[in-house]
């Protein structure tokens, strides 16, 4: 018998062995505080509301948005093909399939920025990459993209150019309808018929 | 910190350049184990050669026993790894066949090649016919297409099928895999004495 097989047994054995007694507990990875305070005082985890709107309309097949207010705010009002997952069960097993999905940008968005941003956090401590915060939040939907506000006639031409775009995305997210700078109602012709005349025709 | 490729740590065009020296190493370990003669591996089969029994189970317990504590210090995550998904009775029924053609033909896939490299004639017959089975599979796949996809189970492991701990498994393994080795040594010693025709 050779010695070396004897040897190699018992050390797999007692390695194989070892294996039994392995805690199963599983360090959570996370990302370094230090990135972390990096990338929060970012202004690049941003996206605004035009922006969003922008790639809604193009139909951009890269935006995954994540709504993460409660189930009943979602149903009353949400953007379009944003899905529902409350900030309380942002970080259950279900919802982590929606994150670090290869070319996938995830936009959070909530009421305001508070909720979305701790969407973000979450998520950017537990390493998902490309996620972003709508900025904002739905109020700043509604001021920019629902309700647009017309720049002021000293503003510069990008505000108006911006402000072309959002009364077109207006049109598209509301339906609302094409104003234009003609007149608005033709006044219908009313024909006013006089009444004839009668002359005097002879007088015999 | 790995895998690597899903982690980000390299890019996943290194893909061919790690796949192709980790063909090259595994070339190299098999024709170094002595897979390259046939006579070594259909051994197996009559009892008078269990190298392929040998270097296979000292591969799989290592790899397996490795893995875990690969996973246990942090340096791979078992949970990102791919999982061949499981076709239960097609894969039966392919590894029955797959054992005819070794101990017909006197190689595996693999073993074929690293013969071919060292200029075996018949692993050179074998790879031909492997070609043409191949090419004979391709073209009548629809024939039987429905029962290649039969009995899926998903990308399961036997730790997700009977809630098992992994560690019990590659522990049991272990057990009937060191037995096998030092089983095997003494039915290699009996049937070698009968055996006269062939020098060991």
């Amino acid at each position: 018998m050779n010695k070396n097989y004897i040897f190699l047994t018992i050390l797999m054995i007692l390695l194989a062995a070892g294996t039994l007694f392995l805690d199963n507990r599983k360090d959570n990875y996370q990302i370094k505080p230090e990135v972390l305070l990096y990338e929060i005082i970012q202004p690049t985890r941003y996206v605004t509301t035009d922006q969003v709107a922008k790639m809604i309309i193009d139909k951009d097949p890269t935006l995954e948005l994540i709504d993460v207010r409660s189930p009943e705010e979602f149903d009353k009002f949400s953007l379009t093909n944003a899905i529902n997952v409350p900030l309380d069960s942002i970080i259950t097993a279900g919802s982590q399939d929606y994150f670090g999905l290869p070319g996938v940008k995830v936009v959070f968005y909530s009421n305001g920025d508070i909720c979305a941003d701790q969407a973000w956090v979450l998520t950017r401590r537990m390493g998902y990459k490309d996620t972003y915060v709508m900025k904002g939040g739905l109020n700043r939907w509604i001021e920019t993209i629902i309700q647009p506000k017309e720049p002021p006639q000293e503003a510069p031409y990008t505000d108006f150019e911006l402000y072309q775009f959002r009364k077109g995305a207006q049109i598209y997210f509301t339906g609302a309808e094409i104003e234009s700078t003609q007149v608005k109602k033709k006044s219908s012709v009313k024909v006013r018929r006089r009444k004839k005349t009668v002359t005097a025709s002879g007088g015999c | 910190m790995g895998p690597l490729i899903p982690n980000g740590v390299i890019t996943g065009d290194w893909d061919f350049v790690i796949a192709l020296i980790i063909g090259i190493i595994f070339g190299f370990l098999l024709e170094s184990s002595g897979f390259s003669s046939s006579r070594n591996i259909v051994g197996v089969f009559y009892g008078y050669n269990f190298v392929v029994l040998r270097v296979f189970f000292t591969a799989v317990i290592v790899a397996m026993v490795g893995l875990l504590y690969f996973d246990y210090f942090g340096w791979l995550d078992l949970d990102k790894i791919f999982i061949l998904p499981t076709y239960l009775t097609p894969m039966i029924v392919g590894s029955v066949i797959m054992g005819f053609g070794f101990v017909l033909g006197g190689f595996c896939p693999g073993t074929s090649y690293t013969a071919i490299a060292i200029g075996k004639l018949d692993a050179l017959v074998f790879t031909v016919g492997l070609f043409i089975g191949i090419f004979i599979f391709s073209e009548t796949f629809p024939l039987f297409q429905d029962f290649y996809y039969s009995g899926y189970l998903g990308n399961v492991t036997l730790t997700d099928v009977t809630g098992i701990p992994a560690a019990w498994f590659a522990f049991a393994f272990t057990i009937i895999a060191l037995a096998s080795f030092w089983i095997t040594m003494v039915i290699e010693k009996r049937v070698r004495k009968n055996i006269t025709e062939y020098k060991f």
